[in-house]
């Protein structure tokens, strides 16, 4: 993955609205501002871009470029100050907090860095903890799950009994369980030694020829190289590139 | 997959339960050591204040009667009615009898004793007493009502008397008088034309009382009865009974109350019912509550018992902190968990709904666990303070404080885990997610 050229302002999607109508997340103009000691911080600003359906999108940027603000939204664990920002074809921006978590629960899986399993729970049964929260558990679906990440001799061990890239598979046999249209992956590899590394690499990478619609954020490269298209941020303005578009060094 | 979440919780994370449980257990053994004591206390008080005397005084209804002849009353200083001896069996007959703790029936009659045989007479009052009477197996008689009598000596024996030779106790300033000492002899002269006319009469016992009666000779009731020519009679009784405080309903006069309320106000062991009984059980008899003892065994009462409600009170409250502080600790300690779960599409309100489950099973456990400790707690303690009557400590298991004392460890633990839980649920989950949140 080379360093090709590099950008100072916003590109357009190259997709545009073309992309619109088979796009499972959609956002334009999107801008979220958090009110500050006497002012008002804009951490993202006018966000248009969409993704389709079984696509990888890595998304890219420094700290403080607005990565968290954006995946809050895609996640749903926020609202847009303005703008449409629409999952799935449904516009989230204006519903309400209790709509908003069962929307979460129905269309995003989250793989996080830090895993965040229940550590007195089993794998078993935090992948259930998920079935619980969206409609109910049903155990056989969960071990289906396990099995299919390559768990089936560790479901009734607790996350302390597993290793980094264990309980990070727990978690995205987790993420997996309610057959979300969108994987939401935060830095799913920033926490594994590199064996580790390229098994949820390759797990992932499995998971999108299946046809998930994956949201990855990454700092690593080869990470983010495996994805078909890199959304970078700076500065709360997002930078959109094709699939196999070049990388972009971001002048900070 | 709620209740797998809530045991799994217990059985894996027993130490961050520790504290929060601890909280709880230490103010619900505080409370119910304090509501145990509070009430069994009316017994153990009763106890402490019968060493004041007796708490109800029967006499003659006779006495009662205004006996004015020309604006002048004319009724006898010290009454010409007695009552019967043979009648007070009849007390242990009514309904609150087995709450009769001691009897003394008391007959003075007015002599005149002298130091010598055929010396200088000075007048002087003695009373008939039992002194260890068998009164339907309760031993019971002036000692035992007068507790804070000091006897140097015997108490008369009543078989020992006879027309011309008895024993007697005397009053200290009497004995100082008379110059008598245990085991010396004087004589005793009945009013003339009245039962014995004189005997001989041996110091058993020198009484020390700090009142009048140690002016007086102390002699058994029959041979009172003897000197006063009325055998078989009383002049007054003096009755210890286990009573229930006086309140507001014990004042009213049963005449003017419904039957029902009537059955309700006879049937407490209200020192006014017990009299009531008492005098629909011998007839011509007037018993009357003694309020100097009642008054203030109530008055005792109510300010313990204020007290014990302020320190039980002083418990929940710290222990609602405790549980406040504990809690905040945990929930801080979880916040990964509950970012993880809004996550996962659970509602502030499934999240909340877990943690007071969780908060709650640990106030049933630790209110349970309280309610045993603090019933052995009272025990304990009743030993200690109440160690005259005993000082052994008796089990105050009392059934009814297990509902009250859960129920007021669950109150404490889920106000105090309150401002935890709303404070975790107001968390961004996303910065408690994010790693480099």
């Amino acid at each position: 993955m080379s360093e090709a050229k590099v950008q100072t302002g916003p590109l357009v999607d190259p997709y545009g609205s073309t992309r619109d109508d088979c796009a499972v997340i959609a956002l334009k103009q999107v801008t979220r501002e958090y009110a500050g000691h006497g002012s008002v911080v804009r951490a993202l600003g006018d966000a248009t871009f969409s993704i389709v359906a079984g696509e990888w999108v890595a998304i890219t940027g420094p700290s403080g470029s607005g990565k968290s603000t954006l995946v809050n939204l895609i996640g749903c664990l926020d609202r847009p100050t303005s703008g449409e920002l629409k999952i799935d074809n449904v516009d989230v921006a204006s519903m309400s907090a209790t709509e908003l978590d069962r929307f979460r629960a129905d269309k995003i899986g989250f793989i996080f860095q830090q895993f965040h399993l229940i550590p007195y729970l089993s794998a078993l049964e935090n992948v259930m903890l998920a079935q619980y929260f969206h409609s109910m558990t049903d155990e056989a679906e969960a071990r289906a799950a396990l099995e299919r990440v390559g768990l089936d001799k560790r479901v009734s061990h607790l996350p302390s009994e597993l290793s980094g890239g264990e309980q990070q598979r727990v978690c995205i046999a987790r993420a997996l369980i309610n057959n979300p249209p969108v994987l939401l992956a935060d830095e799913p590899t920033g926490n594994l030694d590199a064996a580790n590394q390229t098994i949820v690499a390759e797990l992932l990478q499995d998971l999108h020829r299946n046809g998930h619609t994956i949201v990855m954020v990454t700092h690593d490269p080869e990470m983010a190289g495996l994805a078909q298209r890199r959304i970078a941020l700076s500065h709360g303005k997002v930078f959109c590139h094709p699939v196999g578009g070049p990388m972009v060094t971001l002048r900070r | 997959m709620f209740f797998r979440l809530l045991m799994e919780s217990f059985r894996r994370q027993r130490r961050r339960k520790l504290l929060a449980g601890i909280a709880i257990l230490l103010g619900t053994t505080a409370v119910t050591a304090m509501l145990a004591l509070a009430t069994t206390i009316g017994d153990r008080i009763h106890k402490e204040l019968a060493v004041y005397g007796a708490n109800i005084v029967i006499y003659p209804k006779a006495d009662l009667l205004d006996v004015k002849i020309g604006g002048v009353d004319v009724k006898p200083a010290s009454g010409g009615s007695y009552l019967k001896e043979s009648d007070l069996p009849k007390l242990k007959t009514i309904f609150w009898g087995n709450n009769i703790t001691g009897v003394s029936p008391e007959l003075p009659v007015e002599l005149a004793a002298a130091r010598q045989s055929g010396g200088t007479l000075f007048p002087a009052r003695a009373v008939g007493y039992w002194f260890d009477h068998d009164f339907g197996g309760l031993k019971t008689g002036a000692p035992a009502l007068h507790p804070w009598w000091k006897l140097h000596g015997a108490w008369p024996t009543a078989n020992a008397a006879t027309q011309n030779a008895m024993n007697v106790a005397v009053g200290m300033k009497f004995a100082q008088q008379l110059g008598l000492k245990v085991g010396d002899k004087f004589s005793l002269h009945a009013a003339p034309g009245v039962g014995a006319s004189s005997s001989t009469a041996t110091v058993v016992g020198i009484v020390t009382t700090g009142d009048d009666t140690e002016n007086e000779i102390l002699l058994s009731l029959q041979d009172a009865q003897m000197f006063a020519g009325a055998t078989g009679s009383v002049r007054r009784v003096e009755v210890s009974a286990r009573t229930k405080p006086e309140d507001a309903f014990a004042r009213v006069d049963p005449d003017s109350l419904t039957p029902a309320k009537r059955e309700i106000w006879y049937c407490r062991p209200y020192a006014n019912s017990i009299a009531y009984q008492i005098r629909e059980a011998i007839p011509g008899a007037q018993a009357e509550q003694v309020r100097r003892v009642e008054q203030s065994e109530g008055n005792v009462l109510s300010r313990i018992s204020g007290l014990m409600w302020l320190i039980s009170a002083a418990a929940l409250l710290a222990a609602g902190f405790a549980v406040s502080a504990a809690m905040a600790t945990a929930i801080l300690e979880r916040r990964g968990e509950i970012g993880l779960m809004r996550s996962l599409g659970a509602s502030k309100g499934a999240i909340a709904m877990l943690f007071y489950a969780e908060t709650g099973l640990l106030a049933i456990f630790a209110g349970t666990l309280g309610y045993l400790l603090g019933s052995g707690l009272a025990a304990w303690l009743g030993a200690r303070i109440f160690a005259g009557d005993g000082g052994s400590a008796e089990a105050v298991l009392i059934p009814v404080l297990l509902p009250v004392v859960v129920a007021l460890a669950l109150v404490v633990a889920l106000v105090g885990s309150t401002p935890s839980i709303r404070a975790a649920l107001r968390m961004d989950p996303s910065a408690i997610l994010r790693a480099d949140a």
